[in-house]
């Protein structure tokens, strides 16, 4: 059993873990090279880092333009210091924190219509836009070239009685305090639901898309938590050393940030924290060695590509892959057991025992009279092949159809219309009576509609429960909550939810277990526990048959006539004794028509349908024969 | 409001300006739409084909000539790359192409600069490219007039490359579908060597065409890369019209608007950009559906 | 009551004053370290940065970047001072410096690569003030740098002789009690060249302006602009380009259309250089003439004397000087014996600051950062002998009055030899050109503590 999060006293080990070790830097950095100075600037750096890490570590975004974030909250808190506006350091500091994030939410939201690639060439210009109306247009607010001298140090206390904060322990102090605060609520977001989601869009965006999240907005989010921690570093930095220098909106010092946290670790939060300590210490202490001098760029550079290309974890993440293959070595999951099918695990069980209930499900329909799904005279177009032709189905409630058809029938484009993966060029989709025609993935998800992939779409980097879990709480949250905060593991029926369908598809054995050790059986079943776990009304399933072995085969055609007892189910499949024993009614698609439709008696005896498959088979027999 | 002759003389300008980031960009955008990597060294080639020039007319007159080895070393330098370092990282996510190529970026500017120094260095014009040319509206340099015509035939060149050989069929179906072209049996690997110093070639190249423009020094790549990358944006990722077309609008843009005010004038590409971004993301000659 | 306390306080504190003097007079026979120690509270990184037999001095010039030219060669002039210093003899004691070292410690220091980036040398100049107790720190070629270091100096309480800077800010605007600035001053510049310039040019030109974009930049046009305008000259076109721009065919395309009959290019370093190239490419140096009111370092040598010849422009120092004062010339032989080659403004203000910062030091007889400042704002009744002649501070701004040469590009008949570039033209009083005391600019010096 992993120890959940809840325990009291696990619960801030990472956090003393950090002080302590900071202390001791502080008193052992003077003897290595470093000073007071270095230390606070390293911690300054890895404030920056947090949220850049959560990002890129745990979003997959990598950003080439945070020093946007840094510069603005920079900028506005010594602008307004130094001009008098605002007296107070404090105040300052945060409306610095808040202009970052109001930037934030203006260039993510351009910035994040694109993906990968797209979207880090893009943050690289953002970042160089700011780095010029820094410069140039807005040199009269932000001295250009000169920066803007003379921040006034913080003070606590009131009047008279207050005391600077100057620079030495007492700094460092202080910002060591804003790092540790920060640290503390990044990593409360990476346990959250909200951090749950992030993790799941890093692995595979899409499939967290259609189960229902609405990815877009939880990538503005994490993009504007981001340029938060980004400005509040940098007006930290403008306080730190009574200066705000223009090279905080440089591309340089974007790239710097990658650099450090990829040399650090990426996705562990301290990443950035010691990749600045590693560059920070090596900047300074190499170019005083003789002969070296230039070339310490050069030389940290080279670790850099080192790193990725050897150490791909970083330092951080090394340590930490080698601390848990020590601790997870002990295969108890595994050992003993041979591979869970759903026979074993429910041995005693009659031949059609009731599944599980789900705690949550989509919500209730309205209109209950109506079929569960129909589709409309849908019609697909791309360029000039038409996939799909005017086809209209119709799927009643609590009842299983097949869609079947020769390869390139267009039963894969039909299912993605369904589903809203794809836009109809005509016709409309109707759930319940209700059009939900180009809702997309997420909002046919929310509304109640399932789908399980023909090739598997699965999150490799988290376990078979987290994987469950992910799809639960898009019925919990919704298409999109800012749960940033309580553990995500700490829902009750979203525990109960994911039980209930690991039971269902018979993975409790394997709960823990990453998806990249099942058998491709199990991963099947995985697949369609994920579409099962947002308590969809309608399941879509593509070829859940497909290339699995004849034992592996049996148990979950039992399965999917347990699902079809409860839910109401659509199944593409080429297996036609599968077909024919599990559905009511079956829909023949070819070259993108509809052929025909009925009972699974009257397709085998249609005659079109036997040309369709066969093709020419009784032109060529003999007449009379 | 300034006057016509300066608004002719600054579009012309725009042209040369725009031809060598249409060259630049087109090496970008072929390598992005091949091999999927996005070269962050594209600004440290640049400004490598620069130096490359002014090391061989060190000792030699010919300005052709330098090119040419220059070209070469390129070539070289482009095969070396991608054998011992990007070779490594196609079956790696997207992002970590990004970081290896950035930290190649940073390795290459900074030996540079333990070579040759900080400082920066001349690159004289060629004989056949000094004095200036009388256009009626406004006197040019003789060299950047032909700058223009230099990378027209390079462009050029590029697009008997890319559409009339086999190696570019090759590679333009790998832009459209890698896995399948794979599956055909064509070497896909030697392919992707060949298109990876294209790329480089491409940059180096125009580094090595301005170099008589501007003075040499190490970082002369940086701002080159920003620009590059925006105009792939605005022309569309993986295509060749998109890379020239959108290198000549940029080239306009910045020009354009430094006949009004300079300071605006990089403000304003970005600002285009952004725009794009909004009204029609998928740049101008772009792949559908690349959200 | 009244009586007893003040007779009391009078008693105390003649018993006082008299162990002081008794202990001032006798304590240092026999413990020599504590004489600076006993008489002045710590402030800064005094008494502990001289507590030993050093005292350390931190230096930032840009090593990489835009303007690394200049800044090899401030770096190099600093170097040549620090080990005559220290070696003693008769080239510190022709500056009046006494024995070796200065107040007999010698001088240690280190040199850190500024980037050309402020941030950078506020960086590591705060590495030298708490790792290395700096006495003193110094070294920039950007008043971008300078404005920043002279910031970090007044909130440490550490000295900083400015370095290269030529905006008027640094004295102005941004003036700080620990800074202190030996380079003319945009507005000094300016005034000085203004005249010559319109006499040989003519009245009511017009003219174009190459301007950088940051301070230096601004002051430098602001000041040439104003003492231009009484002579009838006029703006036609002013373009602002970005400090490290490699292309200016924009900006020159508008200033050819302008219609200007002088081309006034305020760029600097690197930036210099390209743009002179490149005018010289668009034609417009064959319809206008050049005038370059801060010459670079090695801008003559890069653009060779065919674009330099007839070119005006001033200088902080140039080394045909070594004609007209005996410690110029000892500063050109012994750093051309040195470094093979002839100094630049940026090695002379490096050079000659520091011997005037240990000059300051030894008459105030002490390290102590507050004594060291009035010695120097007290120049004006005693200056100092340099290699430009007598310079002294102005207490009001800090800024260093001395002559201004203005020079003129020679043509490459004339050159007697490969470096001898630019005739001298006038050596103006700095007197003459400074900005009156009535106009301070804005400069309010902080405190002393």
């Amino acid at each position: 059993m992993i120890p959940k999060h809840g325990d009291r006293s696990a619960a801030f080990l990472p956090e003393a873990a950090l002080i302590a070790a900071l202390v001791a830097g502080f008193f052992v950095l003077p003897f290595i090279g470093g000073s007071a100075d270095l230390f606070g600037r390293i911690l300054i750096w890895g404030l920056f880092g947090l949220g850049f890490d959560l990002l890129f570590g745990y979003t997959g975004l990598l950003s080439f333009g945070q020093a946007a974030f840094y510069g603005t909250g920079g900028y506005v808190s010594a602008w307004l210091l130094t001009t008098h506006a605002i007296g107070s350091v404090w105040l300052a500091l945060a409306f610095g924190t808040l202009a970052a994030g109001v930037w934030g939410v203006l260039i993510g939201w351009l910035a994040l219509r694109r993906v990968g690639i797209y979207f880090a060439m893009i943050t690289l210009a953002f970042g160089q836009i700011s780095f010029f109306l820094e410069n140039s247009p807005l040199a009269a607010w932000t001295g250009g070239e000169n920066g803007l001298p003379g921040v006034p140090v913080p003070r606590i206390g009131f009047g008279a009685g207050s005391f600077a904060i100057t620079s030495g322990w007492r700094m460092d102090t202080l910002v060591a305090a804003f790092f540790l605060v920060g640290f503390a609520l990044a990593r409360r977001i990476v346990h959250s639901p909200f951090g749950a989601v992030l993790r799941a869009i890093k692995d595979n965006a899409d499939r967290t898309a259609a189960l229902g999240h609405a990815v877009g907005r939880y990538k503005l989010a994490v993009f504007v938590i981001a340029a938060l921690y980004a400005g509040l570093a940098g007006g930290l930095l403008g306080v730190f050393q009574s200066y705000m220098p223009p090279e905080a909106f440089s591309l340089d010092t974007s790239g710097q940030l990658v650099a450090q946290t990829v040399i650090g670790g990426v996705g562990t939060l301290v990443g950035p924290l010691l990749g600045g300590a590693v560059w920070l210490y090596l900047e300074q202490n190499l170019q005083r060695i003789p002969g070296v001098g230039g070339l310490w760029k050069f030389l940290l550079g080279l670790i850099f590509v080192l790193l990725i290309t050897l150490f791909r974890r970083g330092i951080a993440g090394s340590l930490r892959a080698f601390w848990r293959r020590t601790r997870i070595g002990r295969p108890d999951s595994l050992a003993g057991r041979g591979p869970a099918t759903l026979e074993s695990t429910l041995p005693s069980l009659p031949p059609h025992p009731p599944l599980p209930s789900l705690p949550l499900a989509a919500p209730a329909v309205r209109s209950a009279g109506a079929p569960a799904l129909e589709a409309r005279g849908l019609s697909k177009n791309f360029g000039g092949i038409r996939a799909v032709q005017n086809v209209s189905l119709t799927v009643e409630r609590g009842t299983v159809q097949a869609v079947i058809g020769p390869n390139g029938a267009g039963k894969t484009t039909l299912f993605k219309m369904l589903h809203g993966e794809v836009t109809p060029s005509a016709g409309d989709v109707l759930f319940f009576g209700q059009r939900i025609t180009g809702l997309g993935v997420t909002g046919a998800c929310q509304a109640g509609i399932g789908k399980s992939y023909q090739v598997n779409q699965l999150f490799s980097t988290l376990t078979v429960r987290e994987n469950v879990r992910v799809a639960a709480l898009a019925r919990s949250l919704g298409a999109f909550r800012p749960a940033l905060f309580g553990a995500a593991t700490a829902i009750p029926k979203v525990e109960r939810q994911v039980e209930a369908v690991l039971a269902t598809v018979g993975l409790e054995g394997r709960a823990d277990l990453l998806p990249g050790t099942l058998a491709y059986g199990e991963k099947r079943r995985l697949e369609i526990g994920l579409s099962l776990a947002a308590g969809p009304h309608v399941l879509l399933l593509d070829e859940p048959l497909a290339g699995m072995s004849p034992e592996e085969r049996v148990a979950t055609k039992r399965l999917i006539a347990r699902l079809g007892e409860q839910s109401t189910l659509v199944i593409v499949e080429h297996d036609m004794d599968a077909v024919f024993e599990l559905a009511q009614r079956i829909s023949v698609l070819a070259n993108g028509v509809l052929l025909a439709q009925g009972t699974p008696a009257d397709i085998q005896n249609d005659p079109a349908v036997q040309e369709a498959y066969l093709g020419g088979l009784h032109a060529h027999e003999p007449v009379g024969g | 409001m300034p006057g016509l002759p300066l608004l002719l003389a600054q579009a012309f300008n725009g042209l040369a300006l725009g031809s060598l980031l249409a060259l630049s960009a087109s090496g970008l955008t072929i390598t992005l739409g091949t091999l999927g990597v996005l070269n962050f060294a594209h600004g440290a080639l640049f400004m490598l084909g620069a130096y490359a020039v002014f090391v061989v007319l060190g000792h030699t007159d010919s300005l052709l000539l330098a090119v040419v080895l220059g070209g070469g070393f390129m070539i070289l330098v482009g095969l070396v790359f991608e054998r011992v370092v990007i070779r490594l990282y196609y079956d790696r996510p997207a992002e970590d192409q990004i970081l290896v190529t950035f930290g190649l970026g940073i390795l290459i500017v900074e030996g540079v600069r333990f070579i040759f120094g900080g400082l920066s260095q001349r690159v004289p014009l060629p004989s056949w490219g000094q004095g200036i040319v009388s256009l009626g509206f406004m006197i040019y340099p003789k060299y950047r007039l032909e700058v223009i015509g230099i990378v027209a035939i390079a462009l050029f060149a590029l697009y008997v490359v890319l559409y009339r050989t086999r190696i570019g069929l090759v590679v333009r179906a790998g832009i459209e579908d890698t896995m399948m072209v794979n599956m055909l049996g064509i070497n896909v690997r030697r392919t992707f060597m060949l298109v990876f110093a294209m790329g480089v070639l491409a940059a180096g190249f125009a580094g090595m065409v301005y170099a008589p423009l501007v003075s040499v020094d190490p970082d002369m790549g940086g701002p080159f890369l920003a620009e590059s990358f925006v105009v792939v944006v605005i022309g569309g990722l993986g295509s060749f019209p998109g890379a020239v077309a959108g290198g000549l609008i940029a080239g306009e843009i910045i020009s354009l608007t430094s006949a009004f005010n300079p300071d605006y004038s990089y403000v304003m590409l970005y600002a285009v950009m952004a725009l794009l971004l909004v009204v029609q993301p998928r740049g101008l000659f772009g792949p559908e559906g690349r959200a | 009551m009244k009586n007893r306390q003040s007779s009391g306080l009078g008693r105390r504190s003649v018993l006082a004053a008299g162990l002081a003097a008794g202990g001032g007079l006798g304590l240092p026979l026999f413990f020599p370290g504590l004489a600076e120690a006993a008489s002045y509270p710590p402030l800064g990184n005094f008494p502990a940065g001289v507590a030993g037999d050093s005292a350390f001095i931190g230096i930032t010039p840009p090593l990489t970047g835009a303007y690394s030219a200049d800044g090899k060669d401030h770096a190099l002039g600093y170097q040549l001072a620090i080990a005559q210093i220290n070696a003693g003899g008769a080239i510190p004691a022709a500056w009046g410096l006494k024995g070796k070292g200065v107040l007999g410690k010698t001088l240690r220091y280190k040199i850190a690569d500024s980037e050309l980036k402020p941030n950078v040398a506020v960086q590591a100049q705060t590495q030298f003030i708490e790792q290395d107790h700096a006495i003193m720190i110094t070294g920039c070629v950007s008043s971008a740098t300078a404005i920043a270091l002279e910031e970090l100096a007044q909130r440490m309480k550490v000295l900083n002789m400015v370095g290269c800077s030529g905006s008027n800010d640094t004295t102005s605007k941004d003036c700080q009690r620990y800074g202190f600035r030996s380079q003319p001053s945009a507005h000094m510049a300016a005034t000085a060249l203004g005249p010559v310039v319109a006499k040989a040019l003519g009245s009511n030109r017009k003219v174009a302006y190459l301007v950088p974009d940051y301070t230096y930049g601004f002051s430098v046009f602001d000041s040439f602009s104003n003492a231009t305008k009484k002579y009838g000259w006029t703006t036609t076109s002013k373009q602002v380009v970005p400090v490290g721009a490699a292309d200016y065919s924009s900006a020159l395309i508008n200033i050819a259309n302008s219609g200007a009959d002088i081309f006034c290019n305020i760029a600097f370093g690197n930036d210099a250089v390209a743009s002179c190239k490149q005018a010289d490419q668009f034609g417009v140096l064959k319809k206008m003439k050049l005038v370059v009111p801060n010459i670079s370092a090695f801008q003559a040598q890069e653009l060779g004397a065919k674009i330099m010849s007839g070119v005006y422009g001033t200088f902080d120092f140039w080394w045909t000087l070594e004609d007209r004062y005996p410690l110029a010339k000892t500063f050109v032989e012994t750093f051309d014996a040195a470094n093979k080659y002839r100094p630049s403004w940026g090695a002379h203000i490096a050079y000659m600051q520091t011997y005037v910062w240990a000059v300051a030091v030894e008459r105030a007889g002490t390290f102590y950062p507050v004594e060291v400042i009035k010695t120097l704002e007290a120049s004006k009744a005693d200056p100092f002998d340099s290699t430009l002649g007598k310079v002294w501070y102005r207490a009001e701004d800090h800024q260093m009055v001395r002559p201004v040469p203005v020079v003129q590009g020679k043509m490459p008949a004339d050159m007697k030899t490969k470096d001898d570039y630019f005739n001298i033209l006038e050596m103006v009083p700095g007197e003459q050109v400074i900005n009156p005391l009535t106009d301070l600019m804005g400069c309010k010096l902080g405190t002393y503590t």
